[in-house]
């Protein structure tokens, strides 16, 4: 026992000496990184900022979508007003509005869905949207009073089309819900939002009297199909993984999801005979640093041109009706057709008013 | 070799550990119990709404359920694998602990993943009762309770089997040496001997998956089913689906009271049996 120790003892001995020369050399290194990063700290701190702003941070999603950005919206805005554009990834509602309450904000456009902006809305985080920014009349959906819809995405029922062949599988919510002429063990999302409009479609109700939502019967018509739902489905990639896997049959999923997979080799459709489209939107929080140029950015990604270089890169389709005629032919195929009452949008204001109060008996629903 | 230290040196050798734990522990804690109890104004409505949301009634209840289940199969399997590596010598235990920690070291999401290709319907066991059986056995293994206490014991046993393995190593070997001269047979020796021994470890080893288990999340979300729900995914949906930071703290308060709650049981009863043994 005695032996070991001295022996340890002395290890630690003949360390000693590099040691110390080591720790003042890191000593000295340490110091200066810390002063180059406090000076920094201290200049992006509110009082140090000059007036004339010189970048824009907007929040993104990364991955594809992310590049489309930066070549559609963020590198050509920048060129024009000599400005940097800042993307920045994985920004969530709950950052942002700690940002808002705490008035140091460092996201100037907050770039997200329905649920997202509405709650940010009704907790009036974001910044009122001077009417004359866009033309409403030249919009499929119109802004509200503090958002702005740029682009939708198209939800729709996804299956195998190896294992489920033309005919085989549903192309409508209605034939969703048949699960005698098409057997097979579904997967639907988790939330209540799209679930109560698929259930009403499903019931019979004819798409342009769908607003304001029949709740109590939407309930009764997810009775119907609820032992046939094999997952609630939590994550937007399982959505397309779980039919990959053939743990699910027929899933709802969406374009954006679907095309991607195809591209990389999986035997996975989507149909487009009847469609739910969720919008994504620009808001510009309060509080904010650059609020003049985010008006001007989000102006910027409503232009038509800009619209449809970016929905030609991704799976989306632009909110500017003019942009249409500025796309090709073949990224318009993919795009469902607008002027077919069953390409069905998503009333993201009516569901700003009543999703906590819904997706809470949603979630009471799934638990019975 | 013993040094004692001054209790002012090791005041001040435990200060900066005591800044962390203040700055990155205390205060954010401090933070959600003042937003369990404050929104625009002193209220109790967060809390008003735990005590009777029939939701969160429910919700509270499965988490006690599953949690519950696992920490009892992470138990059953962590005690045998416990004691099956205190029995090897040292160097043959290394590649085992190397096993046990592998999930420690792996993404929760990755193994969820990994789950699927195991216990699905065109997973490897269904596949090889399908083969076995001529295609007329199919076992239901993901999507439902199943799956989910699955996931965590994989993700739990861990820190069942290191407390074990740690309070077994410990035992003096005499022990059994005298207890075999006395007569008694290897079932005797570990009832009467090892278990006792061992059970400040699995206490601690109980508490640990317990209390891990009350606040998982996306192992219950990935393989669940629609009732296997647990209250971190309510929080989740209260603090980023509907800003609703009042409830959602009182909702982390009562969970963090309950471990607390688990705590002072576990405490109470080791010092009983240390009074008893004593």
């Amino acid at each position: 026992m005695k032996k070991i120790e001295s022996q340890r003892q002395c290890d630690s001995h003949s360390g000693t000496r590099g040691d110390k020369q080591e720790l003042l050399l890191s000593r000295r290194a340490i110091l200066k990184v810390t002063g180059v990063a406090v000076g920094a700290g201290l200049m992006s701190w509110g009082p140090f900022v000059h007036a004339k702003p010189s970048s824009l941070t907007v929040t993104c999603w990364g991955g594809a979508y992310e590049d489309a950005v930066r070549k559609a919206f963020a590198e050509p805005f920048a060129k024009e007003k000599g400005v940097d554009v800042v993307l920045v990834n994985s920004a969530d509602l709950t950052r942002m509005k700690v940002q808002v309450q705490k008035k140091n904000v460092t996201w100037d456009v907050f770039d997200s869905i329905g649920p997202q902006i509405m709650a940010g809305s009704r907790e009036q985080l974001w910044e009122p949207i001077d009417p004359s920014l866009v033309d409403p009349a030249g919009l499929v959906y119109k802004p509200g009073k503090d958002y702005v819809p740029t682009y939708f995405y198209a939800g729709g029922i996804a299956f195998d089309p190896k294992r489920f062949p033309a005919g085989k599988h549903p192309t409508n919510f209605k034939e969703l819900w048949d699960v005698k002429a098409f057997p097979g063990r579904r997967g639907l999302r988790s939330r209540v939002s799209e679930n109560l409009e698929m259930a009403l479609l499903a019931d019979g109700v004819p798409p342009e009297q769908l607003y304001p939502l029949d709740v109590e019967r939407a309930f009764k018509a997810l009775d119907r199909i609820k032992d046939h739902v094999r997952k609630w489905i939590e994550t937007t990639p399982e959505t397309v993984t779980l039919l990959a896997n053939n743990e699910l049959d027929f899933t709802y999923s969406y374009l954006s999801r679907v095309l991607p997979a195809q591209r990389a080799g999986q035997s996975v459709q989507i149909s487009l005979a009847q469609t739910l489209n969720s919008f994504e939107y620009l808001a510009v929080p309060r509080h904010g640093r650059n609020t003049a140029l985010a008006m001007e950015y989000v102006a910027f990604c409503m232009r038509p041109d800009r619209q449809a270089a970016f929905c030609e890169m991704v799976e989306f389709t632009p909110n500017t009706k003019a942009a249409m005629d500025l796309i090709s032919a073949s990224a318009r195929e993919r795009m469902p057709d607008m002027k077919d009452p069953n390409s069905i949008i998503i009333d993201d204001a009516w569901w700003g008013e009543h999703y906590e109060s819904l997706q809470r008996r949603f979630t009471e629903w799934m638990l019975m | 070799m013993i040094h004692t230290l001054s209790p002012r040196v090791v005041a001040v050798l435990l200060l900066p550990f005591a800044a962390l734990l203040v700055v990155f522990f205390l205060l954010p804690l401090g933070l959600v119990a003042w937003n369990s109890l404050y929104d625009q104004g002193w209220t109790l409505k967060g809390y008003e709404q735990v005590a009777t949301s029939g939701l969160i009634h429910r919700v509270l209840l499965n988490t006690i359920e599953i949690s519950a289940l696992a920490t009892f199969t992470s138990l059953v399997l962590g005690y045998a694998i416990a004691l099956h590596l205190a029995a090897k010598p040292p160097a043959r235990r290394a590649p085992y602990l190397a096993m046990v920690m592998l999930p420690f070291w792996t993404s929760i999401l990755v193994k969820s993943f990994a789950f699927t290709v195991v216990l699905g319907d065109a997973g490897i066991v269904n596949q090889l009762l399908g083969w076995v059986t001529g295609g007329s056995w199919h076992l239901e293994m993901m999507f439902n309770r199943f799956g989910v206490v699955v996931g965590m014991t994989n993700y739990l046993l861990p820190f069942m089997v290191l407390p074990i393995m740690a309070s077994l190593l410990n035992q003096n070997r005499n022990l059994y040496l005298a207890a075999e001269i006395m007569g008694a047979g290897p079932m005797r020796i570990f009832l009467r001997i090892t278990l006792p021994l061992s059970l400040p470890g699995v206490y601690a080893g109980v508490l640990m998956c317990m209390t891990l288990s009350m606040g998982m999340y996306i192992t219950p979300a990935l393989l669940g089913g629609r009732r296997d729900m647990m209250l971190a995914n309510l929080v989740d949906f209260y603090t980023r689906q509907t800003l609703d930071w009042n409830v959602a703290s009182a909702i982390a308060i009562v969970l963090l009271a309950m471990s607390g709650v688990l705590l002072w049981i576990l405490a109470r009863v080791q010092s009983d049996r240390a009074g008893t043994m004593a």
